[in-house]
């Protein structure tokens, strides 16, 4: 088990997401930065569906009661074991009774600690992923024990560690059009390519807000589809792009479509940041 | 006569399939037959399909080519695939109308200058086409409601809007099936469970089925609250002969 005895900002298990009942209006949910949980997976010898937890600006503490073996990637936090730093994107070694946390990212917002053999809480609909009303916590809380098989002989990779800083100072994001882009006007069409927007402070893992100073809008539509990764345009001019968590439908223009590595990207933002379009076309863009 | 979809990329790995833009049973029926015949034939290919009014997403597995797919659904479709059909089934839900749960009845009864049984008789009287699910897992979009019940949207959303509760909003009438932020009208409340994550099929009320409201009183409300919490509640559903 692992006990949690602080849960930090906005903590929870997450895997691969949870596919089967969006026709249920079933959200997909899963870990906001695939890349970064892949690679926390990869490094402790897991299969890339195991949970990992997904902390979000500030860490959590985490105390083990009994040996494992982990990983931590995605945003640049500073893992402590008992206040000894640790290197990221490194698999190390995590006795019982010691203490795991963390010191504020200095770049990036999401991070990803993989356990060797994965997190083993109940799966809900095929998945672990946290959900409020489909799990029964939506985020970790304190006084939580999660529960982690035993310390297995898997083989541990080292795969060469670089984090590459330009990911998280990027702001670019690829996009392809959406189905409601050809209906824009051509004025409103170039505004949104060559706009830039922040990061608004109510995003989050259902919907990151782009702020902006630009004068566009789009009639509402009958309620259709959505996914994660669809930009929402609405007819007061507010700009959302969905994340994990989003709807499995909805009543706004769906202007773009971010491609999976776009998603990634953007839940490393953080409220503020700078944002913007780069529209691609579907044979440059290999997901 | 056959309606082809368009055809639309909705990102490197789905695809929207599109009917005229419209909210009509006979539009959505096209909808939920090719839904049904995309999962019947592309089951390797697929992950899911997500159907709408009139619209349709189909989400591809990571591995799936989306031109070489958009090929062989081109040949399903014009192959019709309008007959195959789903049977409907007719799901009675009880509803208490009790102002103890209905929030917003007053105020709509003042506004639409209807009395709050004729408001309740004119809810409960037709059979509600589940259109799909969205907004919240097992949420059922339900349509039509009777013209004299239109009323918009709440101009504030209320932050709490407890699971069960029956709302109207436009021309639509919902279920909350789970607690939840919401800005629909609050007409009343069902004792029954909507969504229940601990079973493979969570929803009992799903796409393209039928649903009767019926009123109940509070105390009937308490009973099936009690077979619904000892899971001893049995839902009541009748075939439709076509």
């Amino acid at each position: 088990m692992i006990e949690v005895m602080a849960a930090g900002l906005h903590t929870s298990i997450q895997d691969l997401g949870r596919y089967g009942y969006r026709n249920l209006g079933v959200p997909v949910s899963g870990t906001m930065d695939q890349a970064a949980a892949f690679r926390a997976n990869k490094l402790v010898g897991n299969p890339s569906d195991c949970a990992v937890i997904e902390f979000t600006a500030s860490g959590p503490i985490l105390s083990f009661e009994i040996d494992a073996v982990v990983a931590i990637s995605g945003a640049l936090f500073t893992p402590k074991v008992e206040g000894v730093s640790q290197k990221l994107n490194i698999p190390f070694r995590v006795k019982s009774g010691q203490v795991l946390s963390f010191d504020t990212p200095s770049a990036g917002i999401r991070g990803y600690l993989a356990v060797q053999g994965g997190i083993q809480t109940q799966e809900y609909l095929g998945s672990r992923s946290s959900y409020e009303g489909i799990t029964p916590f939506g985020r970790l809380k304190k006084g939580m024990r999660l529960p982690i098989r035993a310390l297995f002989d898997a083989s541990v990779v080292s795969i060469s560690s670089e984090v590459i800083r330009s990911n998280f100072d990027s702001m670019e994001v690829e996009v392809t059009k959406g189905p409601e882009y050809e209906a824009l006007s051509e004025s409103v069409r170039s505004m949104l390519v060559s706009g830039d927007y922040k990061v608004g402070v109510q995003s989050n893992r259902m919907a990151y807000v782009l702020e902006h100073a630009i004068e566009i809008s789009a009639k509402e539509i009958i309620t259709g589809p959505v996914q994660p990764g669809t930009v929402q345009l609405t007819p007061s001019g507010q700009l959302m792009v969905l994340m994990r968590d989003a709807q499995t439908t909805g009543g706004y223009a769906r202007i773009f479509q971010l491609s999976e590595r776009a998603i990634n990207k953007l839940s490393q933002k953080r409220s503020g940041m700078a944002v913007r379009f780069q529209l691609v076309d579907f044979q440059n863009n290999d997901k | 006569m056959k309606v082809l979809p368009d055809i639309r990329m909705f990102g490197p790995q789905a695809l929207l399939l599109e009917w005229p833009a419209e909210i009509k049973l006979s539009t959505h029926e096209r909808v939920m037959r090719c839904a049904i015949a995309i999962e019947t034939k592309f089951v390797n290919q697929i992950l899911e399909v997500v159907p709408t009014y009139h619209s349709l997403a189909i989400y591809l597995k990571a591995q799936e080519d989306l031109t070489t797919f958009i090929e062989k659904l081109k040949l399903v479709l014009n192959n019709g695939s309008e007959e195959i059909s789903k049977h409907p089934q007719i799901i009675t839900v009880p509803v208490c109308y009790h102002s103890k749960f209905a929030l917003d009845l007053e105020e709509i009864s003042t506004s639409l200058q209807i009395s709050i049984p004729e408001i309740i008789e004119l809810h409960t009287k037709p059979l509600y086409k589940v259109y799909f699910l969205g907004f919240l897992p097992g949420f059922p979009y339900l349509g039509r409601l009777d013209p004299r019940l239109n009323i918009p949207r709440r101009r504030a959303p209320r932050p709490w809007v407890e699971q069960g509760s029956v709302a109207i909003g436009g021309k639509q009438t919902g279920l909350y099936s789970m607690d939840s932020p919401g800005g629909w009208n609050i007409i009343g409340k069902t004792p029954l469970r909507l969504f229940d994550p601990n079973k493979s099929n969570p929803t009992q009320i799903n796409a393209g089925d039928l649903v009767k409201f019926e009123p109940i009183t509070r105390t009937e409300f308490d009973l099936i609250r009690v077979e619904v919490e000892s899971e001893t509640f049995r839902w009541r559903k009748e075939a439709v002969d076509d």
